[in-house]
């Protein structure tokens, strides 16, 4: 990253490329190359955890072995900037991958014991050796805080506590809920696929940096992330961001308290969303379809939801309007105009929606990480990490499309994978009519 | 010989800003009544007989501080603000809200700036306190309290510029006619929920000062007057009491730091104190008084960011709270006069309440010597800082009192 952000184009038009992380080349992180197929074996999936013992045995004596190596090699480059046992370690690396990968349901196959490359469907990348730096090696346990935190935010650090407050981790939500779909429908949905697929790379990135593998810092981002050749669906809700990464000091020190006028409002205005919403639904269920103003109404209300949380987490910069209206805040989300949507889905809304609500919350604790770190780099640098501003892009994105799947804004399910944030929205879609202009 | 029709409009507006001005005046004297007699002249006591020589210079040495970092407090606000009304229009670019969202994200970073500004002072002050044991609280929770009052601040002022954004919308040259009652509308319901905001109430548990507090009630013409007791132990401070609400919400809160220290006499002057600001509406009168300030300061505040496009473009709004803040300091005097005013009738009220002079300058006596309150400062701090009588000008009304009702 480079720590001047570009020009903000003007609020309301999508960026013209989607946005990427100066993340390094690839292989100077690990990063995990994906061939899964999302086929799933029914019978395997339900005895998962009972298949995976043996493989978390052998994991635990070769976490031992691996550990030893790590504080070897810490003094090591300590002294000589090298490190030692590099193969073994990445064998190391690439073995939790596969069974974490299996575990989670992010994989089909039983992995083998090597952790042999190219030989699972969730292929990790380990970085060459290289000289690493001593200030880096010297302090690695206090840098690695802040990623420890989003390790055991995703589920990946190895522990479920870095406070005192038990936490099951993102990718344990994935996993939970994934057992059920891929028991109902023998497919892994690839959403849930691919937000595994972020968590395992932000893991192997993490443990890398901690098992002094490497001394690249691990990278957040989710769209420098591969998951696989085939590209997401794309939705009906999506959401846009601009190239913006400046922070005003100022407006950071004192964002919760800016926030306080949207939170009044948000309140007020909720109220009477609950009362829209519920009508909407019956419409949609006799009509078929839901009724504009109320679809537009309501869909104001998300994308204001969606603006004042871009500003209170860090996301975006500049103080948001209070009327949603489409294309005036550079973190944006469109919403398709009402269209068609399937009676029985309709009825039954509330019990299938629940899952994306489940994850939804553990999303928002991606969200509150956002925040909390974005609050104290942007105090001190002025400007957003880009792969944490991605990182809140997504989990805004998912939330928005969880909430709008459940008001009845479209009845296409919430796609869960941070890859549709790789899709570019060449043409975003707009509603039927545009609210008026903000007082 | 007739004359022109520009020289009788002229006639017509100077008669009218001249009625304006008679009416405020008039408006203003009315709210300056009192119920203290005007003839009351206040006996000149010595201080040494309340206070021994080493209490008064303590508290005088005390009280310096203070001063000196309140006085240098509003200065650096004062500076804070000229800054942000030059600096502060490059806000705008933060905002991607519209007009008033972004007249309002302006305002809440001139608090900002206050903020800022304040908070040397503010720790100094504590410091000061907590050196001379009249506050125990820890800076840290200081400074939590302090972060978190400022949301009530940002909320306010959002919503008055919500208000007067709005006005300027509807009414470009003549907002300022609607948005000081407006504002003052805004203040009044701030007040009418305000005592159910204070934390940490519960019901009087002492069975003597809540016989006392009904009868007090009863005598000053609000029987069933609500009154309950805070606790405060954690704000570290002081005694206090507190009259709040209006109508139906209206009620008195006695600090728990009061309740438990101070005998049931002191404590009835105390609550004789706090009804007489209920039952002499001094809250309405403070509304009234602050109706009246606000009205030219809206204008002059309309007349001076005319330049910048007037209230109506958001960039004016850091000017507006600049020009607001100085007529504010400038009237500091009037509006602490008039405050002691209120304070004086409160005290005159509870001493035909309680008809207990004794304990009203025993009362006074433990305060001056918790608070270090100088018992008799110099003239200019009254003047400026003064929005409550003096130690001894309280103690020398309860000797006027007694004077005038031998026998007590």
């Amino acid at each position: 990253m480079t720590g001047e952000a570009p020009a903000a184009p003007p609020p309301g038009e999508p960026p013209a490329t989607p946005p990427t992380a100066d993340a390094g080349s690839p292989t100077e992180r690990a990063t995990i190359v994906v061939t899964d197929d999302l086929e799933r074996s029914r019978l395997t999936t339900f005895f998962r955890l009972i298949l995976v013992i043996p493989h978390l045995i052998v994991l635990a004596l070769f976490s031992i072995l691996a550990l030893v190596l790590a504080i070897i090699n810490w003094f090591w480059a300590l002294f000589t900037r090298n490190t030692v046992a590099h193969d073994m370690q990445a064998r190391y690396l690439r073995y939790a991958t596969h069974v974490f990968g299996y575990l989670n349901l992010i994989a089909n196959p039983f992995p083998g014991f090597e952790g042999a490359p190219g030989s699972y469907p969730l292929d990790p990348q380990v970085p060459e050796p290289e000289p690493q730096n001593r200030w880096k090696t010297g302090f690695r346990l206090v840098l690695v805080v802040p990623a420890l935190m989003l390790a055991t935010t995703l589920g990946v650090a190895g522990s479920s506590s870095y406070s005192g407050n038990y936490s099951v981790g993102l990718i344990t939500t994935v996993a939970f809920l994934a057992w059920f779909a891929i028991l109902a429908i023998g497919r892994m949905p690839r959403g849930l696929r691919d937000l595994g697929v972020y968590c395992l790379n932000y893991g192997i990135q993490y443990w890398a940096y901690v098992l002094i593998v490497t001394d690249r810092y691990p990278d957040s981002d989710p769209l420098t992330k591969d998951y696989g050749p085939d590209p997401a669906p794309d939705q009906p809700i999506r959401i846009s961001e601009d190239a913006e990464l400046r922070r005003s000091r100022l407006t950071v020190f004192f964002r919760f308290l800016l926030f306080l006028p949207h939170l009044i409002w948000l309140l007020l205005w909720g109220i009477v969303v609950q009362f829209t919403v519920i009508a909407n639904w019956f419409v949609t269920l006799f009509a078929g379809r839901p009724a504009d103003p109320l679809h537009r109404f309501n869909g104001a209300y998300l994308r204001y939801v969606t603006h004042v949380y871009a500003y209170v987490s860090l996301v975006a910069n500049e103080f948001p309007g209070f009327v949603g209206a489409p294309g005036t805040y550079p973190v944006d989300l469109h919403i398709a105009p009402r269209e068609r949507q399937n009676r029985w889905k309709t009825g039954f809304r509330l019990i299938l929606a629940f899952p994306a609500m489940i994850l939804a919350s553990a999303v928002g604790g991606l969200l509150f990480f956002v925040a909390l770190f974005g609050w104290f780099v942007g105090l001190f640098l002025g400007r957003m990490p880009l792969g944490l501003r991605n990182l809140g892009v997504f989990a805004l994105r998912y939330s928005a499309q969880a909430s709008g799947y459940l008001w009845v804004l479209t009845d296409r399910y919430p796609f869960s994978g941070p890859s549709l944030e790789q899709l570019p929205l060449e043409q975003p879609p707009t509603e039927s009519a545009p609210l008026p202009e903000p007082a | 010989m007739s004359a022109s029709p520009a020289a009788g409009r002229r006639v017509l507006v100077a008669a009218g800003i001249a009625a304006a001005v008679a009416l405020w005046v008039f408006a203003f004297l009315q709210l300056w009544q009192t119920s203290v007699p005007s003839d009351l002249s206040l006996p000149a006591l010595d201080p040494t007989h309340y206070f021994s020589q080493s209490e008064i210079d303590r508290a005088s040495s005390y009280q310096t501080f203070l001063n000196v970092d309140a006085l240098l407090a509003l200065v650096a606000q004062l500076v804070a603000l000229g800054i942000y009304a030059i600096k502060g229009p490059g806000f705008v670019r933060e905002s991607a809200a519209g007009r008033i969202g972004t007249g309002m994200l302006l305002g809440m970073l001139g608090l900002a700036f206050v903020w800022f500004s304040q908070l040397p002072f503010g720790l100094a002050e504590l410091w000061w306190e907590r050196k001379h044991d009249v506050s125990s609280q820890g800076y840290v929770t200081w400074l939590i309290d302090y972060f978190l009052a400022a949301g009530g601040e940002f909320l306010f002022i959002s919503l008055a510029l919500l208000i007067v954004m709005a006005l300027t919308g509807l009414w470009k040259r003549w907002w300022w006619v609607a948005a000081a009652p407006a504002l003052v509308a805004v203040t009044l319901v701030f007040a009418f929920v305000q005592p159910y905001l204070i934390p940490g109430q519960h019901d009087v548990h002492n069975p003597a000062i809540a016989a006392d507090a009904r009868q007090l009630a009863k005598q000053e013409g609000i029987p069933g007057t609500k009154v309950t007791v805070q606790n405060t132990h954690n704000l570290g401070g002081g005694p206090n009491a507190e009259a709040m609400g209006l109508g139906p919400t209206r009620r008195v809160v006695l600090w728990d730091s009061l309740v438990q220290r101070f005998p049931n006499p002191q404590v009835r002057v105390v609550l004789a104190h706090e009804f007489a600001h209920l039952s002499r509406d001094h809250l309405w009168k403070s509304f009234g008084f602050m109706a009246l300030l606000a009205l030219p300061i809206a204008l002059a505040v309309a007349l001076i960011t005319r330049r910048r496009g007037g209230l109506y473009e958001p960039a004016s709004v850091p000017l507006a709270i600049f020009v607001v803040a100085v007529l504010l300091f400038a009237t500091l005097p009037l509006q602490t006069a008039f405050t002691n005013r209120l304070e004086s009738e409160a005290d005159w009220v509870a001493l035909n309440t309680t008809r207990d002079p004794g304990a009203m300058t025993s009362l006074f006596q433990r305060l001056g010597r918790l608070s270090k309150a100088e018992p008799d400062p110099p003239g200019w701090e009254q003047f400026v800082f003064g929005d409550h009588p003096s130690i001894m000008q309280r103690i020398e009304m309860a000797k006027a009192w007694r004077e005038r009702n031998p026998g007590r």
